[in-house]
């Protein structure tokens, strides 16, 4: 059974209660910030910060408006870290995407790929690390760290059919409230995220990419550019300097000022 | 956040200079009907030490160095890391199975040596698949990224193939004259020495063949020109969210100087001047000679800027 996290946007306070729980269950140390002028802290994900609140400012009716939106692993179906990772040591299990930190090389691959920037490498233990989605709570018959303990029901758990059923339901609701940009993030996106989010504006707003792609979406062009672009150098120089026919007339003609001389 | 950092670039610059040039020299060696062997063995006793020196720095630059081997527990074809991973092996075995055919293929009776010939014929051809794949790996292992500097285009592997070639030839270049000069000078010890090493007594490459390398590295000094151009206005006009912005980063931002000094002018428009100017003319004049030598010393440290600076800006 295929199993998600829904998080409504719109039921976000920001309290980051999720933040600490995660630091908390996962024991991640906290870490040395400064004050940025906003209440947004840490400033970035980390290899020991896995989830945070982002809180993005923009301006409504002349009038300051803050928007919420959760910062983590997006646990993709179509998972570009998966895809490039040398070794296998990134699977799913239950639709969730885990790094398997006993196989993990540390070789930095999945964070150039993640459309999300989300996994980071941690310098001391070497590998790259990232939400796990408490993959050893959920064994165990409960729920993630940051879903338990979010206190406005913003983030749920469950089956992803019937969480997808649940942020249609909300979107269109939203719609009828007259939010007309309102959006299920996650139902389609990259094969269909583990993470689905109910948005009252659109994902650009919230500064979730609007079409985000697969790192291996191109590959074939990437390997046909590099392959091509060698037999051209080939045909290019090589063929007009140092084909033997070529070569064959330049000595001759050497031959005949050789001669002349 | 910078993830690769110089060792990375290091191992780009190097890899692409053991493949480009064995390409360069076995493309040079066919066209002319098996007519510059020399060239195709620098090419291969060059290449190895590079090849194995960034396979040492990529296995130190991993989180685990120790976990190498687990990249050898899998073959992912979508996985350009993995298929890097067997690829260089793959360059690595054949380079060395030449290099000890080679070496007995003037100790042993005629009719051995000649079974010997063929394999390296044989062995010459795999390698030359080896090579082109492993300098498009190069730039593949980036393209394929969320990075928009390098996925932004499909334009980056054949910027880093042209590099490739362009930093191979200058690599045959200088290492061509210096076995000439070798051979040619008095450290009889020494030319022993490499002869007993490596089982040859032929070492050089004829000067028509050094400059006619050198005019090839001009033409394709051009290409790669035409590729950056063309990656440039790809990056301007794609529509990959950030690609303009880290563009930006080389032409006019934090990596400008480094762009325009060390790859436009370094790797590009310094050398092709040089070669342009001493195009036809004997090398045997110490002036061209120093002058072509000069243009493939700036090819070689401008083909690491290159990789340097696309490294960085793709991670900022």
């Amino acid at each position: 059974m295929a199993e998600a996290i829904l998080y409504d946007a719109t039921k976000c306070m920001a309290c980051r209660a999720c933040q600490v729980a995660c630091k908390q269950w996962n024991e991640l140390p906290a870490e040395m910030t400064t004050n940025r002028g906003t209440y947004e802290n840490p400033p970035d994900l980390s290899p020991h910060t896995w989830i945070k609140i982002k809180f993005i400012e923009v301006e409504k009716e002349g009038k300051l408006d803050w928007l919420f939106t959760r910062q983590a692993c997006m646990h993709c179906t179509d998972a570009s870290c998966a895809q490039v990772c040398p070794t296998g040591a990134i699977s799913h299990q239950d639709g969730f995407v885990i790094i398997a930190q006993e196989w993990c090389i540390g070789c930095g691959y999945c964070i150039q790929a993640c459309p999300f920037h989300v996994p980071h490498k941690d310098e001391v233990l070497g590998t790259a690390r990232k939400c796990t989605s408490c993959i050893d709570r959920r064994s165990g018959g409960l729920e993630p760290a940051c879903v338990k303990t979010c206190p406005t029901g913003a983030l749920t758990f469950g089956d992803r059919n019937e969480l997808v059923a649940e942020g249609r339901d909300r979107v269109e609701a939203l719609k009828a409230e007259g939010y007309s940009n309102a959006y299920l993030y996650g139902d389609e996106e990259l094969g269909g995220l583990h993470v689905l989010y109910v948005l009252d504006d659109s994902p650009a707003a919230y500064g979730l990419p609007e079409s985000p792609q697969v790192a291996i979406s191109a590959s074939v062009g990437q390997w046909l550019s590099g392959i091509l672009t060698a037999g051209v150098v080939a045909a290019v120089p090589f063929w007009l300097l140092f084909r033997r026919k070529k070569q064959i007339e330049a000595e001759q003609k050497s031959e005949v000022e050789g001669g002349v001389r | 956040m910078i993830t690769w950092g110089a060792i990375l670039w290091l191992y780009l610059w190097l890899a692409g200079m053991a493949g480009g040039a064995f390409f360069a020299a076995f493309v040079a060696d066919r066209f002319t009907g098996g007519g510059n062997k020399s060239l195709l063995r620098l090419a291969t006793y060059t290449g190895i030490p590079m090849a194995v020196i960034g396979v040492l720095l990529l296995v130190i630059d991993l989180g685990q160095p120790l976990r190498f081997w687990h990249l050898f527990t899998q073959f992912k074809v979508i996985s350009p890391m993995s298929m890097g991973t067997w690829i260089l092996l793959g360059w690595l075995i054949v380079a060395f199975t030449m290099v000890i055919a080679w070496w007995f293929e003037n100790r042993v009776a005629e009719g051995t040596a000649r079974r010997l010939r063929g394999l390296i014929g044989f062995m010459g051809w795999i390698n030359l698949v080896f090579s082109v794949l492993l300098i498009a790996y190069t730039g593949v292992l980036l393209a394929v990224s969320s990075q928009s500097l390098w996925a932004g285009t499909v334009l980056l592997p054949a910027l880093f193939v042209a590099s490739a070639i362009s930093t191979g030839i200058a690599v045959l270049v200088i290492a061509a004259v210096i076995a000439n000069a070798i051979s040619k000078g008095s450290l009889v010890e020494l030319k022993l020495a490499i002869n007993q090493l490596f089982g040859s007594t032929d070492w050089t490459v004829p000067n028509r063949t050094v400059a006619r390398l050198a005019e090839a590295d001009a033409i394709v000094i051009v290409v790669e020109l035409a590729v950056l151009i063309g990656y440039a206005i790809w990056l301007t006009i794609s529509t990959m969210a950030g690609a303009g912005e880290a563009l930006g980063l080389l032409t006019t931002g934090a990596l400008a100087a480094p762009f325009w000094v060390g790859v436009v002018v370094l790797a590009l428009l310094a050398p092709l001047a040089l070669d342009i100017a001493n195009w036809g003319k004997e090398i045997e004049k110490k002036a061209v000679l120093r002058a072509i030598l000069t243009s493939s010393t700036c090819v070689i440290l401008g083909g690491l800027v290159l990789r340097a600076v696309i490294v960085m800006a793709g991670q900022m």
